[in-house]
């Protein structure tokens, strides 16, 4: 896991394909997901309880830990910020 | 799985024209049952903002299976499941007192919200020690519980 969270790209990719996994996305693919752009509401079209989805599933993988919405409105941002948030995270963790 | 059950009167302004209990009553019914169980374990709604939070559904489904008539006694059978997420989940199956006819079966989803209305995504402290309560007396084997009730009860 160390490689990917250390590679900017690879995790951003790995990020897109556990989102789409995760909330079981129909007719999604990695490449149609734009690594900038919102991933609740206008973006991706999330909403809150595939926040809360994602937060199990990243605390799995990961063992990074999103407490609330204060801390996801961050971390949720945009498949970069989340990318951003999981290698500041998981370097503290180590 | 461990349920407990509520028993409730179909009141005669419960029934529609058709003389069937109308659907939305159901939800009434479900929230008798919910209360009843979050009751034993300081789960009520008052207690739940006592800790700082609210649970609001956003999730509720239902299948009618069969209709009830007004004076029917039914029975509301409620349990919580252990949910993945930050969240509250209860199923019911609610039941003909008289020949436990299964009536309608269904299930609601509560998340967890600060009470300046922030979701939380982890349970912790007072309140995570009681859903946990709760959900480890649902996950019960019932038939391991009446075993020991009828040991007790030998000794």
């Amino acid at each position: 896991m160390d490689e990917i969270v250390n590679n900017s790209e690879a995790l951003c990719e790995f990020l897109k394909k556990m989102i789409i996994d995760t909330l079981k996305l129909e007719g999604v693919a990695v490449q149609g997901i734009d690594t900038s752009a919102p991933l609740f509401r206008k973006g991706l079209g999330l909403d809150s309880i595939d926040a809360l989805e994602l937060v199990v599933a990243i605390e799995k993988i990961f063992n990074v830990i999103i407490e609330d919405e204060e801390v996801g409105k961050r971390a949720f941002t945009s498949i970069n910020a989340l990318a951003k948030f999981i290698q500041e995270k998981y370097k503290q963790g180590k | 799985m461990q349920w407990i059950e509520t028993e409730e009167m179909v009141r005669f302004n419960e029934v529609d024209e058709w003389g069937m209990a109308w659907h939305g009553h159901y939800m009434a019914w479900f929230e008798v049952g919910r209360i009843s169980l979050l009751r034993q374990f300081d789960l009520l709604p008052r207690q739940i903002v006592d800790l700082g939070y609210v649970a609001p559904v956003i999730s509720l489904k239902c299948d009618f299976k069969n209709p009830a008539a007004s004076g029917d006694r039914i029975i509301i059978r409620t349990t919580a499941v252990k949910p993945e997420i930050a969240a509250l989940i209860f199923k019911f199956d609610i039941l003909l007192k008289e020949n436990r006819t299964l009536l309608a079966r269904g299930e609601t989803t509560q998340v967890l919200l600060t009470t300046n209305r922030k979701m939380i995504y982890r349970l912790s402290g007072e309140l995570e020690k009681r859903i946990r309560n709760l959900v480890d007396y649902c996950l019960q084997d019932v038939t391991v519980q009446v075993a020991t009730k009828a040991q007790t009860i030998e000794n």
